[in-house]
């Protein structure tokens, strides 16, 4: 869901790109209080994961392909501001290294991909921080997800159309449907993975999630 | 470093190598969600001016020079993991020291 270069107007990615840059900032400063021992190798190696992921398109429709957000499950395991940050570099890496979304237009996608997700998975993660999960923290876990990817399928048209990038022909809401129902697929493989890794990683390192910036990440993030 | 997190960062390299380095290059070659999108309403020319990095060592996720063979995506794939990886435990060690009048690598139990 890179935004490729060329198709924001000035004016829209340069506010985006104050409005992500002053929330890495913010988010910065609050992990800098926050985060543990045990909780950066964790963000090392859950950057690096989403990062490998989002190299593996899986079919969604003909001729159409989907890859993870990530930005949902990372809120989850770490937050909202650590996981801000793991988007931030690897979003970052993507534009700047593998030309991978345009680089005027990386606060524009650090937001849709990264702030968002990150916030609504910060959101869902105390459910997780119970001491049993069952089927309702798996639903809207799932759910989550895919509301994560379909928020930030709407938010690229928003921008497309802020931009004046929409052909004349096209209305907003013709745009915002062709958009979100090829992302309702790739939304429902979201949230899937998602509640699959956090189970995961939860069984096999459940004291990086929790200690000890856990629940402190958890009140500052909602 | 403790055995807990020398084995977190091992495994999960480990994890992330295979898929980026490997099961990446099998994957679709279709246009991405936003990309068909573009397509569908007929926006495929850019209608404004654009930044695009140089494509230094890499041309997207495959080596300049290597065109789109496997080792071309494996070399891109690990590269990539390797650099989001060193940047963030960079990043964690700066926010590890922002933790002032405690010791950095005391266990995680003892801090509140």
């Amino acid at each position: 869901m890179h935004i490729a270069p060329g198709f924001l107007s000035p004016p829209v990615w340069a506010t985006m790109a104050a409005v992500s840059g002053a929330t890495v900032a913010a988010s910065l400063a609050l992990a800098r209080r926050r985060v543990g021992e045990r909780q950066v190798p964790l963000m090392g190696v859950m950057g690096a994961f989403i990062f490998a992921a989002q190299m593996v398109n899986f079919p969604v429709l003909p001729g159409t392909s989907g890859h993870l957000g990530g930005g949902f499950l990372l809120g989850i395991l770490l937050g909202a501001p650590v996981s801000v940050i793991v988007m931030a570099s690897i979003l970052a890496v993507q534009a700047l290294v593998f030309q991978d979304g345009g680089v005027e237009a990386l606060g524009a996608n650090l937001f849709v991909m990264g702030i968002v997700p990150s916030l609504l998975g910060a959101a869902v993660r105390r459910l997780w921080l119970r001491p049993k999960q069952g089927i309702v923290t798996y639903a809207v876990t799932f759910f989550g997800g895919a509301v994560a990817v379909l928020l930030g399928a709407t938010g690229v048209i928003l921008m497309l159309f802020l931009s004046q990038s929409l052909p004349g022909s096209v209305s907003l809401l013709q745009a915002i449907t062709v958009m979100d129902v090829i992302h309702m697929g790739i939304g429902a493989v979201e949230g899937a993975v998602t509640v699959a890794v956090v189970k995961f990683v939860l069984a096999t390192r459940r004291e990086a999630i929790l200690s000890p910036a856990g629940p402190a990440c958890e009140k500052g993030s909602a | 470093m403790s055995p807990y997190n020398r084995k977190t960062l091992l495994v999960g390299v480990a994890i992330a190598v295979i898929i980026g380095g490997g099961v990446s290059y099998f994957a679709s070659r279709s246009p991405d969600g936003l990309e068909k999108t573009q397509a569908d309403l007929g926006l495929t020319q850019p209608p404004h001016e654009g930044v695009t990095a140089p494509a230094v060592v890499f041309h997207e996720y495959g080596l300049k020079w290597l065109g789109e063979g496997f080792w071309s995506n494996a070399i891109a794939g690990v590269t990539g993991v390797l650099l989001v990886l060193g940047l963030l435990l960079g990043l964690g060690r700066w926010m590890k020291a922002g933790k002032s009048g405690r010791d950095a690598d005391a266990p995680a139990s003892r801090q509140p």
